[in-house]
Order: structure tokens, then C-alpha cells, then sequence
């Protein structure tokens, strides 16, 4: 009998492997970061920065600033999902579009949009807006319009993935207001819980709108350990210390919220179900749509008139040097990184396995620490005299993005794996296939969809990343991001204008050719 | 095998992004912005045929974020020269053993009190302290005269100044404390506060808060007063105290910090620090001209045409670090 | 008779539960073994205990003169067990036709390009399939991918198979003819094979000895006639009735 070179250690070897790979990209920063705490009287800094009274009342202050931000996600989010996902309304799939796009944006770039628009010397500006803006509640607000197509999405990805079944069952029985309401709005309400708490997450750890509009809150409080004269990067690690305690609850929540469905919260429906019918909410919910659509875009029209008419484009040449390919190649280098870490691990977390598990938790909490902390544990991992190699060039770049963004390939591909049955897999073990076989042969084909979403968006926040990348770049090589915020000390404003308006063209880009890729029928 | 090629293609990536081309280089980072000093770098590329890299600030870490990660990487350093925008922050990294002295040939006539004498930073054309007003807002007659305007009660929550925890404010109210003393210093920051001042995030914000008419007037640099009249924006830049301690004035300086590319780092200190560098600086970033020979561009005046704050840059940066935690309680952090 | 597949005291849990409890099982090499029970009785976990797909709890499970699993241990992957499985849902891989379905066990093995393409193309024909090779799963009946999984199965010449309720999904006149294939096909090839199924009316068209299965207990092991008897099972006095 031809027995096969599979063995029954290659699973647990290459797992072993990706496991090694990410921790050394996302735990030993954090781990060397930890070091500097007991370095002379960093503890006692420590100590005294996390007793004092101002501490904490700057944290009550980010705990409120998140939590409005995403009752406000969810107020819009979650009825805009259902009218985007299922509804009858004409032309919804494209309001969908345009209404998720600003989230693929370095959030500082809509908030200077915003600037534009209703800023005193604003297109639609006066003193009223301009105060309004520069106030919390105008933090607020631009955020949440900001990370509202989070809850959308996942909202109208979800309920797409609703046996068909059920629907119909509730439909004949109790027509579409009641079927939305009581039958699938609790179906869906673990893609509504994960919404909730990614926003929660993004808005509590945001520092770009918040500083920009003069809102002072925690991670301004971190940065300032590091962005200022005495620079104390283990006294930031500690500051940084009571956010890692909000992502660990925000994780236990939502682990014991989703409990096993954790990863199957989305997924693939086997046949069409007719749209609901709006009926006599018609107008309401065409309005609801195609607000949701438009006027997050406004801060981006707001940048190309203003790009426009300052004659940004034409000056733009010598400001943009080489910054798009920079962007291009770290974060396609990073996204392609982080699909094959997240393919061993988010496949063993879909298949629930604890190790698995703790390195999607990891993921989680890189994801949420203040970028800059985060940076400065990287330097000091990476620059040695043995790892110039990776420190001294673009490399550097793609391992941060993939210690940050990490999370999204993981939980992205996990979602993929969770779906279709087990035993497509098992089916491919008991033939006698080695995991890499079963990996290369079987379910990355089988995923090629979901694995080249996951692909995706890890490459779009890698290139609307910012505060990464801006701590480490190599010299000479800045990304289009960090590029358009050095310019934005003293360049002029239409040049930076016109710089953003490339971001936006670039992500618009990659977006789109991922969703022609994604989206062609299968032939 | 559908694996197989993406990872062949990604490891080919990595190598060439690893392999830097082998060639002269020199590393620069730089706290003056970019748009004003890309050009020169790129000129000194071109004349000299030495690749220049260069980390720049941003607006959010002024000054400071270079200044950090040269703190940072002091384990291998990275950077091989230091253009920063005030002589008084290099001072944390000559504490800190990480600076070259070099008494650069080519700085040998700028004056002497612009240069430290253990050439452990030679200066370059200067930005001034100035108070940025919007003349829609303020009537000719009106005009502020003073820093101590900024406290004011007549403008109550009509001015503007950046966050002294970063950029050149850190750097003008360690003067300030020089001038008045710490307590001075910080009765003043806390009527300031009462006042109603709006703390922006840079000095470019500042100028884009006077210029769009935000606030009636703020403390910004040179540099950004002469942004803004290029804007068009109806603004006039006011040299403040000049009855009293005079306006402070900022030379760029020219650091060596010990990297790896000490002798092309030399040469470089020579270019910027020669009088066409100068000239260039002057040009692109309206900055004010330390040498006689230097022409001032129009609407800035040379250090010889006003009273001049006198500083000690050394005590201003022990000031300057003194004064830390203080004020960033008093920013709210 | 030698044996193919022995299981000595399995017990396996699920969630603190015991699913299995002491079943000791021995099926000869060549030999057709069904397992009949309700649904919940198991049977599944023991057709995936003999594949290595769960963990046992206690106990041994020898496939051929290699044992495969003991107590917690799995000594053998189920990729090096040699038995094939043709699941309930079928398990075909959709992104492959029906050669490659049939291929990829078979380049696992190492089995030459040559040598596969003859054995699968005389597999497809034995089970009705030839000229369909290039169609993906969901391009066939119900009744052909039925087949393919068969063929997929029987294509790796394992030793042993194991089936598990493959034709639940299907209609009356369509089962009664698959069941009539694959005798033929277990007949044909001397295959051992280990089939699980509720209705005894496929233990009764496939033949051989039945072996029952009730909250995770093995009741009784014998021909359906001999389990006929078995007044004290409620299983079987139902299967009486009928």
C-alpha cells in the first residue's frame, strides 16, 4: 500500500509554526514594552501615573466618548442594514457600497473633510457648525458616521446568511414588519453584538479625530508619554495597561455573547429568498438609505472641491514622491503575511482550538493597543543589529501591519472555515491527505471566496493605517498616509487636499478590483 | 500547486524590499517641515550623487517624534543627522550620549550665539515667535502687542496656541520660564487657560485657526505667518514685546548623531549649514537669515531689525524638561 | 477469519457525556457489518472513533495488525489509517470534479499519474459514471453523487470502508438500487466494510451480520434474524412488528 509522507505531527508542526510567527510579531513587542516597565523608576512613574484622579477621569471620558459612539452606530447601523441587506429598495446593493466606503479611510482624513465643510472658513461653515464640530459631541459624531458601516455590513451580510427557510416560515405567517422584527432581528443579533463591540474597540482606542477636534481623551493621555520631550515608553506600556483590560472584557463578552456560533456568525445562503417588501415605509427607508449613502461621502467632496479649487492637483507630483508604491508594498507584502498566518490559525480557532484561540485574544489586543505603543515595542524588537535586514527596510512596515491588522485575516478566515460541513475535511484526512495537503488542496480552494476577503480587507486597513506605520517607517520610504500628515505641518492645504484625494482613489482602487475578483460568476 | 506561487512571490517581495541597492547614503531626520526642506535634500541628492533618506515629523508629533525615535533606535541607531528645528530639543539626545560633536567649516561665520561652541549643534536660518492675527477680526487699533495678550480678558476665548507638550511652543514657554520663572510662567498658562485659549495641535493648526477667522489671533512661527498671507488669508503677523524682553528667535540646528553613516553625514552638515542652503531655507520656508549675506524675503525681518529675547538654549532645555509634568497636567493628559 | 477492524472497550464522551460506553466489536477482514440504532445512539461517533476523527476515552481500536488508537491516544492519524468513509452529506468537494474528487486521495498516496487515471476510470465505469468525469458536484443528481462518493471510497482500495447512512437523503426505488450496487461492489472487491444505518431494511439488502446499538451500548450482535429474537430490546421488537 502507498503510504504517504503526511505525518501526524504536520498539523501541529505548522501551526506551531504560524503560532511562533505571530507571536513573535505581536507578543514580543508587547512583551519587550513590559520590560521597559521595570527599568529604573519607570514602576514608580507607573504607579503614580495610574493612581492620580486625572487618570481615570480621562478614562471614564473614553469609556463615554466609545459608548456614544456606538449607540450611534447602532441606531443607524442596524436598520440600515436591514433595508441595504434585504429590503426591495432599488439601486440598494450600490448605497451599500458608498456607504461603507469612508470606513476603508484613515479616520484623521474624513475628520479634515469635515474641517472643510463645516469648519469657519468651510463650504457650508459658520460659527455655529465650526463649534459644533470642535466639540465632543462633533467627535462624536464623525466617528460614528465613520465606523457606522461596520454594524451595516455585518448586519446585511447576516442576514443574507439566514436559513431561507425560517424566513419563509415567518413570511406566510406573519408578513415582513413582524418577520423583521421578531424573527430576524434575534437571529442576527450576534453579527449586531460583534458590530457593537468592534466599534466600541476602534472608537475607545482613536486618537486621530479626537485630537484633531480638541477632544482630550485616554489614548491622547498615552501618546503623550511618548510623543512628548521626556519620552517614557514604559510609562506609556503602563498607561496602555487598563485598555488592554477593556479588550480583554470586550473579548470575554463577546466569547460568551456568540459562545460556539463565535466565528459562524456570518455565512453563505443556499438559495435566493425574495427582498422584503418596504410597503408603506417606502419613503422613509429610501431616505434612511441614501442619507447613510451620501453624506458620509460629503468630507471626501469636501476635499476634492477643496483640492480642486486650490490647484492641488496640478502641484501634486513632488508631494506624492514615491508614497503610493510604499503604500502598495507593504501592505500587499503584509495582507499576503497575514492570509497565510490566518489560514493555520483561523482555521484551528473555527475548528475551536484553545491554542488557537489565545493567539486570536492576541490578535484582538494588538489590534486595540494605541498604535503607537504598539510602535515603539516593535523598535524595540526589531532594531538590533541582527534584524537590519527586516528594521533597516520596507520589511519593518509590513511586520508591524501584520502584528496590528493580524486580527482582521484571523477572524476573517475563521469566519470562512467556519462554514460548510466538517466532514469535507475529514473526508480529505481519511483519503490519506496530510494537513498541508488538506490546507493547499482542499479548503483553501474551497474558501478561495472568503480567504480572498479576508485578503482584502487586511489590505485595505493596511493602507488607511497611520499611526503604525508613521512610527517606523524606514527613512525614505513613507506610505501615502503618513505622507499626507507630515504635509499636513505647513504644506499647503490643496496640496494635501489633493494627497488625500489619492488615498481615496488608491483605496477606491483596491476595492474595487477586489470585488470584481471576488463578485465574477463562477465559470 | 495553488500555494506555492503567492508565497514565492511574497518571499521575493521581502528580499527585494530587504536588499536595499548598495550605494552611498545618508540618513536624515529631520523636525523642520517637509515641504520646505524635501527640496534641499533632494538638490544636495543631485549635486552630490548621495542617496538622502529622510523620516520627517508630522503635524500631530511636532518635533518631537523624530527626536523620540532617534531615543528609540539608540540600541542601532538609524539616523546619522538630526535637522531639527530649535537648538534647544537636540539637547535631550546630548544628555543622552547619542550626538557627534562637529564643528562644521561651513558654520564658522554664522554668529557665534547661534552655535554651541562644542559643536554639538550649528544653527541655520531662524523662525521668530510671532503673534498671528486675523485682521477681519481685529481692528488696526486693536492690535496685541504682547504674549501676555494672549491672557487677556478682552479675548476671551478668541485665542489660539499650540500644545506646549510638542512642536516649538515646548520650546517658547521653557523660554518664558526663563524669563519669569517657573511660577511666572505657570500663573500665566493657567490664566491663559481661564481665558478660554484654544490649545491646537500644532502651530499650522494655529495659523488655520486665525486664518479661517476660528480665533482673533494666535502664537505661531515665521513660517506659518507667511503660509498663510501665501494663502491669501487675510492674517498680519505681530513681533510681540518688542517695548519689553524682545521676540524669541529659533535657529534650526544641524545635529550629528552617531549613525552608521558618520563621514557622508559630515558632508551633508557642510551643505546645509552653507550660506545656498541657507538661502534655500530662507526662500522655501520663510525663514529669517542669520548671515549678513543672506538676503531676507519680503515681509520677514532679519534678527538685527528687532529686539531679539535673550536666551541661554541650555538653560531653556533643562527648563524645557523640568517643566514636563506640569504641562501636561496642564493640558489635560 | 482474519480481523480488519477490532474495537476492544471504547468508551467515548462528548461534553462529559458518555456517547459510547465499553463497546468491544470485531469485524472480519472481508466482512459486511451493519449497525443499526436510533438516532442519538451513537453510531456515527463509532464509525468516527474507528476513522480517528474523535478521541476515545478509554480502550483500543485496531485497524488490521496496527493499533490506531489507545485511550486518549490517536497512534494513528486518520489520514495513515487506510479506511475510507463515505459520509451522510456526502462530503464531495465542490470545487472539484469528479476526477479530482476521485484524485486526490489517490495522489496522496503517491499512486502514480497513470496508474490513477486507469483506476479511476475503471472505478466510474463499475458504479455507471464514465464520460461525467469532468463534472463538479453540483452539476449531477442526486443519485450520481451518490456514486461518486462510492467510487471516491472504494477508488483508494482501503482496508476497510465505512459508511455512514449514505443513502438517508434518498428515495425508495433510488436507494433500492444503490444498495444493490454496492453489494455487488463490497462483493465484487472483498472489501470490509462497516455501515451504519437506522432502517433495517438496508442491513436486510445488504446482508450480513447486524450489530445494535442503544444509548451508546452494544445490545446485541448477530444476524437480523437472531436480533429478531431479542424480545427484552424494544428495537427489536419493533423490527418484529414490521
Amino acid at each position: 500500500m502507498g503510504r504517504s509522507l503526511a505525518t501526524r505531527w504536520e498539523q501541529p508542526a505548522v501551526f506551531a509554526l504560524a503560532a511562533a510567527v505571530f507571536a513573535a510579531v505581536a507578543l514580543l513587542p508587547m512583551l519587550s514594552l513590559g520590560g521597559e516597565l521595570l527599568r529604573g523608576d519607570a514602576l514608580s512613574h507607573a504607579a503614580r501615573a495610574l493612581s492620580a484622579p486625572r487618570t481615570w477621569k480621562l478614562f471614564a471620558a473614553s469609556l463615554g466618548f466609545a459608548g456614544a459612539v456606538t449607540a450611534i452606530a447602532l441606531v443607524i447601523g442596524v436598520p440600515l442594514g436591514f433595508v441595504l441587506g434585504r429590503s426591495d429598495l432599488p439601486g440598494r446593493r450600490l448605497a451599500l457600497w458608498l456607504h461603507a466606503f469612508p470606513v476603508f479611510l484613515p479616520p484623521f482624513l474624513l475628520a479634515l473633510g469635515w474641517f472643510h465643510l463645516l469648519g469657519r472658513g468651510g463650504l457650508l461653515g459658520s460659527e455655529v457648525t465650526a463649534r459644533a464640530l470642535f466639540s465632543p459631541a462633533g467627535a462624536v459624531l464623525i466617528l460614528a458616521l465613520g465606523l457606522t458601516p461596520i454594524v451595516t455590513a455585518l448586519v446585511a451580510i447576516a442576514l443574507q446568511a439566514v436559513d431561507p427557510s425560517l424566513e419563509e416560515a415567518a413570511l406566510l405567517a406573519g408578513g415582513p414588519w413582524r418577520t423583521a422584527t421578531r424573527i430576524l432581528v434575534p437571529l442576527v443579533r450576534p453579527a449586531v453584538a460583534l458590530g457593537a463591540l468592534v466599534v466600541f474597540a476602534l472608537a475607545f482606542s482613536e486618537m486621530g479625530v479626537p485630537s484633531f477636534l480638541r477632544v482630550g481623551l485616554y489614548p491622547g493621555m498615552v501618546f503623550s508619554r511618548l510623543g512628548g520631550v521626556d519620552y517614557a515608553p514604559g510609562e506609556a506600556f503602563a498607561l496602555a495597561l487598563p485598555l488592554f483590560g477593556v479588550a480583554l472584557l470586550l473579548l470575554a463578552f463577546e466569547r460568551a455573547a456568540a459562545g460556539r456560533r463565535s466565528f459562524a456568525v456570518l455565512g453563505a445562503r443556499s438559495r435566493e429568498v425574495p427582498a422584503l417588501r418596504l410597503g408603506r415605509w417606502r419613503v422613509a427607508a429610501t431616505l434612511l438609505a441614501w442619507s447613510g449613502a451620501v453624506i458620509p461621502l460629503a468630507p471626501l467632496a469636501a476635499l476634492a472641491l477643496r483640492a480642486t479649487r486650490g490647484g492641488g492637483f496640478s502641484r501634486i507630483g513632488p508631494s506624492l514622491g514615491s508614497s503610493v508604491g510604499n503604500s502598495l508594498t507593504a501592505s500587499i507584502s503584509a495582507a499576503g503575511a497575514v492570509l497565510i498566518l490566518a489560514i493555520v490559525i483561523g482555521h484551528a480557532a473555527a475548528r475551536g482550538r484553545r491554542p488557537a484561540l489565545a493567539l486570536d485574544a492576541l490578535a484582538v489586543l494588538a489590534f486595540l493597543t494605541p498604535a503607537t505603543v504598539l510602535g515603539v515595542g516593535l523598535i524595540a524588537t526589531w532594531n538590533r543589529p541582527a534584524t537590519q535586514a527586516i528594521y533597516g527596510s520596507g520589511a519593518i512596515v509590513a511586520v508591524a501591519f501584520a502584528a496590528r491588522y493580524g486580527a482582521i485575516g484571523v477572524r476573517a478566515a475563521a469566519v470562512s472555515f467556519a462554514q460548510g460541513s466538517v466532514h469535507l475535511e475529514e473526508a480529505a484526512a481519511v483519503c490519506g491527505a496530510g494537513f498541508v495537503r488538506r490546507l493547499a488542496r482542499i479548503l483553501v480552494p474551497m474558501h478561495a471566496r472568503g480567504l480572498a476577503a479576508a485578503f482584502l480587507l487586511a489590505l485595505v486597513f493596511c493602507l488607511r493605517d497611520l499611526e503604525t506605520a508613521v512610527l517606523l517607517y524606514p527613512a525614505g520610504e513613507e506610505p501615502l498616509t503618513v505622507r499626507i500628515f507630515t504635509f499636513e505641518a505647513n504644506g499647503s492645504e490643496a496640496v494635501v487636499a489633493a494627497l488625500s484625494c489619492v488615498q481615496v482613489a488608491v483605496t477606491a482602487a483596491a476595492l474595487l478590483a477586489g470585488s470584481v475578483l471576488l463578485f465574477r460568476r463562477r465559470s | 500547486m495553488s500555494f506555492r506561487a503567492p508565497i514565492a512571490v511574497l518571499l521575493a517581495g521581502l528580499a527585494f524590499a530587504g536588499c536595499r541597492k548598495p550605494g552611498r547614503e545618508v540618513v536624515v531626520y529631520l523636525s523642520i517641515d517637509q515641504p520646505f526642506t524635501e527640496p534641499i535634500l533632494r538638490e544636495y541628492e543631485q549635486r552630490s550623487g548621495v542617496k538622502v533618506r529622510a523620516v520627517f515629523d508630522t503635524e500631530e508629533t511636532k518635533s518631537t517624534g523624530v527626536l523620540n525615535r532617534i531615543v528609540a533606535e539608540a540600541g542601532s541607531p538609524q539616523a546619522d543627522l538630526f535637522w531639527s528645528g530649535d537648538p534647544v530639543r537636540p539637547s535631550v539626545l546630548v544628555k543622552k550620549g547619542l550626538v557627534l560633536p562637529y564643528a562644521s567649516p561651513s558654520a564658522a561665520d554664522v554668529p557665534a550665539e547661534y552655535r554651541a561652541a562644542d559643536g554639538s549643534w550649528s544653527g541655520g536660518a531662524a523662525r521668530a515667535r510671532l503673534l498671528l492675527v486675523n485682521t477681519k477680526r481685529v481692528r488696526q487699533d486693536q492690535l496685541p502687542r504682547s504674549v501676555r495678550d494672549l491672557a487677556d480678558p478682552r479675548w476671551k476665548g478668541q485665542t489660539a496656541i499650540a500644545n506646549p507638550l510638542y512642536g516649538t511652543t515646548t520650546m517658547h514657554v521653557a523660554a518664558l520660564a526663563e524669563a519669569w520663572g517657573d511660577d511666572g510662567l505657570k500663573r500665566f498658562l493657567t490664566q491663559l487657560k481661564s481665558n478660554g485659549v484654544r490649545i491646537a495641535s500644532s502651530n499650522g493648526e494655529v495659523k488655520r485657526l486665525v486664518a479661517s477667522g476660528e480665533v482673533a489671533f494666535g502664537l505661531a512661527d515665521t513660517d506659518d505667518a507667511a503660509e498663510a498671507s501665501k494663502e491669501g488669508a487675510p492674517v498680519l503677523a505681530v513681533y510681540p514685546d518688542q517695548g519689553g524682553m524682545g521676540t524669541l528667535v529659533m535657529p534650526t540646528a544641524v545635529v550629528l548623531v552617531k549613525g552608521p553613516h558618520p563621514e557622508e553625514a559630515k558632508k551633508l552638515a557642510d551643505y546645509l549649514l552653507s550660506v545656498p542652503a541657507e538661502e534655500r531655507l530662507v526662500e522655501l520656508a520663510s525663514h529669517m537669515p542669520l548671515r549678513p549675506e543672506v538676503k531676507a524675503p519680503p515681509g520677514v525681518r532679519r534678527a538685527g531689525e528687532f529686539t531679539v529675547m535673550k536666551v541661554d538654549y541650555g538653560k531653556v532645555a533643562d527648563a524645557m524638561q523640568r517643566l514636563q509634568p506640569w504641562l501636561r497636567e496642564w493640558a489635560g493628559l | 477469519m482474519s480481523t480488519a477492524i477490532v474495537l476492544e472497550d471504547v468508551t467515548v464522551a462528548h461534553l462529559g457525556r458518555a456517547v459510547l460506553r465499553d463497546i468491544s466489536l470485531q469485524v472480519g477482514a472481508g466482512e459486511l457489518l451493519t449497525i443499526l440504532g436510533t438516532s442519538g445512539s451513537g453510531k456515527t461517533t463509532l464509525l468516527r472513533a474507528v476513522a480517528g476523527l474523535v478521541r476515545l476515552q478509554q480502550g483500543k481500536v485496531r485497524i488490521g495488525e496496527a493499533l490506531a488508537s489507545e485511550g486518549e491516544r490517536l497512534l494513528l492519524a486518520p489520514e495513515q489509517r487506510d479506511v475510507a468513509v463515505v459520509f451522510q452529506d456526502l462530503a464531495l468537494w465542490p470545487h472539484l470534479t469528479v476526477q479530482g474528487n476521485l484524485a486526490f486521495g489517490l495522489s496522496a498516496r503517491g499512486v502514480p499519474r497513470e496508474e490513477r487515471r486507469e483506476r479511476i476510470a475503471t472505478v466510474l465505469k463499475r458504479v455507471g459514471l464514465d464520460g461525467k468525469e469532468s463534472r463538479h458536484p453540483g452539476e449531477l443528481s442526486g443519485g450520481e453523487r451518490q456514486r461518486v462518493a462510492i467510487a471516491r471510497a472504494l477508488v483508494l482500495q482501503p482496508a476497510a470502508i465505512l459508511l455512514d447512512e449514505p443513502l438517508a437523503s434518498l428515495d425508495f426505488l433510488l436507494r433500492r438500487e444503490l444498495l444493490q450496487l454496492f453489494r455487488e461492489l463490497l462483493g465484487e472487491q472483498g472489501m470490509t466494510a462497516l455501515h451504519v444505518t437506522h432502517d433495517p431494511r438496508d442491513a436486510r439488502a445488504l446482508g450480513g451480520r447486524v450489530a445494535l446499538l442503544e444509548e451508546g451500548r452494544l445490545e446485541h450482535v448477530g444476524t437480523l434474524e437472531s436480533l429478531a429474537g431479542r424480545g427484552d430490546l424494544p428495537y427489536a421488537r419493533e423490527l418484529a412488528g414490521t
